[in-house]
């Protein structure tokens, strides 16, 4: 047990704030507690372990032997599978503990990809890289699930995602869509589910929070094809729709660091709000003629429609706040953007306003709650909009300067005033 | 679900595991037997694959084709029909978007790079356009390589088998000898 807790259980005794026997119960929490971290840690080596030697191994025979015969080139190749499914196959017959499950599905899932390099190697096949993804992930997923392994199943999304870049952003990749990348999501859910059913606080859990929407973030451009702008759309509505699953009260429990969605949501719905307050996109959406049968069309209209559904969902279990702004960001965006094929200035002045809004708003919350960090965020929004605003403005260098100096005295202030606040507030309950 | 059931369906995905591989190496086996052999003129720089090692990326001589057709987009599916010209090498017949059920020359699929309007050419990337080699070999490979290219008087082509529009590169051969060969011949440094 952590020695700093033994000391504050032991003063809580001496200063009668809890009993001796509340102590000793206590104690015992925390040793049980205990029991469970050697065990994480051997995962964490074992994991490590498989995930290094299965490298090596694919380093090995990059080399390249040219020495060796086509014959032995082959049975090389093979070997390792071979060990390394024998390996799983005695984890899961005997159903060794999670140790021994993670690490040798780890290096099964390299030593599979190991043996399909050296094949395509020895025939000299070619590099399209996305295929060669695709079999090798299709091949190790349901090792997921027989081995209840979360590092295959973290694998499993650093590889769909890997594959998703490669054939939807690559050179000759124009205009190809990874509908792939749809299954191999689907494939690797229920893991995540399982997860968010069962242990929904626990660090893994954090961990596949953070995969999920950044996979997700990464991808989504690969879905556009030729009308670019509706792409900003399709981001716009994603980050909405991360907001407000950060919202839900599965995840709005968290600590910030494990709730990615939220994270992920507001810092993606202000990064799109400020691109789109430059007159550069509504200057390219007038020139642009919107073809309503497009992919990309369809794709927006799924997700507004799964974005709304999540809105009014929300806002009946009362999971939504009525004036959180960020929520009814998508929506706002999506009427002007379809306003703004005819005119730049309206959609300029209404992102700007509602940047404007968002930033108020935050560090109204923030002053109302006495947390720094949000009322900070709020701050730093306006700030960034400010800055945004002097690259396409011919303002004078003086009315900048003010513009920066009120700025920097309104971080001072706020901080300032909240901060006496907060100590008034502490004083007061003191007495 | 039991264990033993968990461990007959790893079995499967085992065998599935190992079947692929198989597949790929019986796929190309069927290729080196039964396929046309293609010389094709070539110049070679040298990358790396992460997993699969060093390689020379190999260019061709029939990587450009003259057409009048404006048309085509980047990474479109084609068809290149092969012939031969006087001295042996591969020559493209025609290209085609789709395939052509009257035409008895070989084929093999491939995609557009790009077209070049000037030119009028389209550039076409092969899909035997690399050859491995063991890693030590491989700067060496392509320094021989581009000086025999430098010197017109030294040939360097690949071997490529073709069957049904799948193809295998064999050997890269620099002077009437493997590139491997020819490398420790020569012993550049």
């Amino acid at each position: 047990m952590n020695s700093k807790i033994q000391n504050d259980i032991k003063e809580l005794v001496e200063q009668q704030v809890i009993s001796k026997e509340s102590a000793s119960k206590m104690e015992a929490y925390y040793q049980s507690k205990k029991v469970d971290v050697p065990n994480r840690m051997f995962t964490v080596f074992g994991v490590l372990g498989g995930l290094l030697i299965g490298l090596g191994i694919i380093l090995i025979l990059a080399h390249n032997w040219d020495d060796f015969s086509k014959s032995i080139k082959t049975s090389l190749a093979f070997l390792p599978l071979v060990l390394g499914q024998v390996f799983v196959g005695i984890s899961i017959f005997k159903n060794k503990n999670n140790v021994w499950k993670e690490s040798t599905g780890t290096l099964l899932f390299f030593v599979v990809g190991s043996c399909i390099s050296l094949i395509s190697q020895i025939y000299n096949i070619p590099g399209n890289f996305s295929d060669f993804i695709l079999t090798w992930i299709l091949l190790c997923f349901p090792l997921i699930y027989f081995l209840r392994s979360h590092s295959l199943a973290i694998l499993h999304i650093i590889f769909m995602t890997f594959y998703a870049a490669d054939f939807g952003y690559s050179y000759l990749s124009n205009g190809k869509t990874p509908w792939y990348y749809l299954l191999l999501l689907g494939l690797v859910f229920p893991h995540y589910w399982q997860l968010l059913k069962y242990k929904s606080a626990a660090n893994i859990t954090s961990i596949f929070n953070w995969l999920f929407p950044l996979s997700l973030n990464i991808v989504l451009g690969t879905f556009v094809h030729k009308t670019s702008e509706l792409g900003v759309l399709m981001y716009v509505v994603l980050y909405g729709i991360f907001y407000s699953i950060g919202k839900m009260p599965l995840f709005s429990n968290l600590k910030l660091r494990g709730n990615a969605y939220l994270v992920l949501g507001s810092l993606g719905t202000i990064y799109m709000l400020l691109l789109t307050s430059f007159d550069l996109m509504w200057e390219a959406i007038k020139k642009t003629e919107l073809v309503y049968s497009s992919q990309e069309f369809y794709i927006t209209l799924f997700l507004l429609l799964i974005a709304i559904g999540i809105l009014i969902y929300g806002i009946a279990k009362q999971w939504i706040s009525k004036i959180d702004l960020t929520h009814y960001t998508f929506l706002i965006f999506t009427i002007v953007f379809f306003a703004g094929f005819n005119n730049k200035y309206i959609p300029l002045i209404i992102i700007n306003l509602l940047i404007l809004a968002i930033g108020i708003l935050t560090i109204k919350k923030g002053a109302d709650t006495f947390h720094f960090g949000i009322s900070n965020y709020g701050l730093l929004i306006i700030a960034v909009l400010i800055v945004c605003r002097f690259f396409d403005t011919e303002m004078s260098f003086v009315i900048r300067g003010v513009l920066f100096l009120g700025f920097g005295l309104g971080f001072f202030l706020t901080n300032y005033f909240m901060l006496k606040r907060q100590k008034e507030g502490k004083m007061n309950l003191k007495k | 679900m039991r264990t033993i059931h968990i461990f007959i369906l790893f079995i499967v995905v085992a065998i599935a595991q190992i079947f692929v591989p198989i597949n790929m190496i019986l796929g190309k086996e069927d290729i080196l037997a039964k396929g046309q052999l293609y010389k094709f003129k070539t110049r070679p720089i040298d990358p790396a694959d992460p997993f699969r090692g060093r390689y020379i990326a190999l260019d061709f001589e029939v990587g450009l084709y003259e057409t009048k057709d404006s048309t085509w987009q980047r990474g479109e599916d084609l068809y290149i029909y092969l012939e031969t010209d006087s001295l042996g090498y591969a020559k493209v017949s025609k290209i085609s978007r789709v395939l052509l059920p009257n035409e008895k020359k070989n084929f093999v699929n491939a995609k557009a790079r790009w077209y070049n309007k000037q030119s009028k050419e389209l550039n076409i990337q092969y899909p035997f356009n690399r050859y491995y080699i063991e890693e030590t070999k491989a700067y060496d490979a392509e320094v021989a390589v581009r000086n025999a290219h430098q010197d017109s008087l030294i040939d360097t082509h690949a071997l490529v088998y073709v069957k049904a529009g799948e193809a295998v590169l064999d050997d890269v051969i620099v002077n009437n000898i493997s590139i491997k060969d020819y490398v420790k011949k020569i012993g550049v440094k």
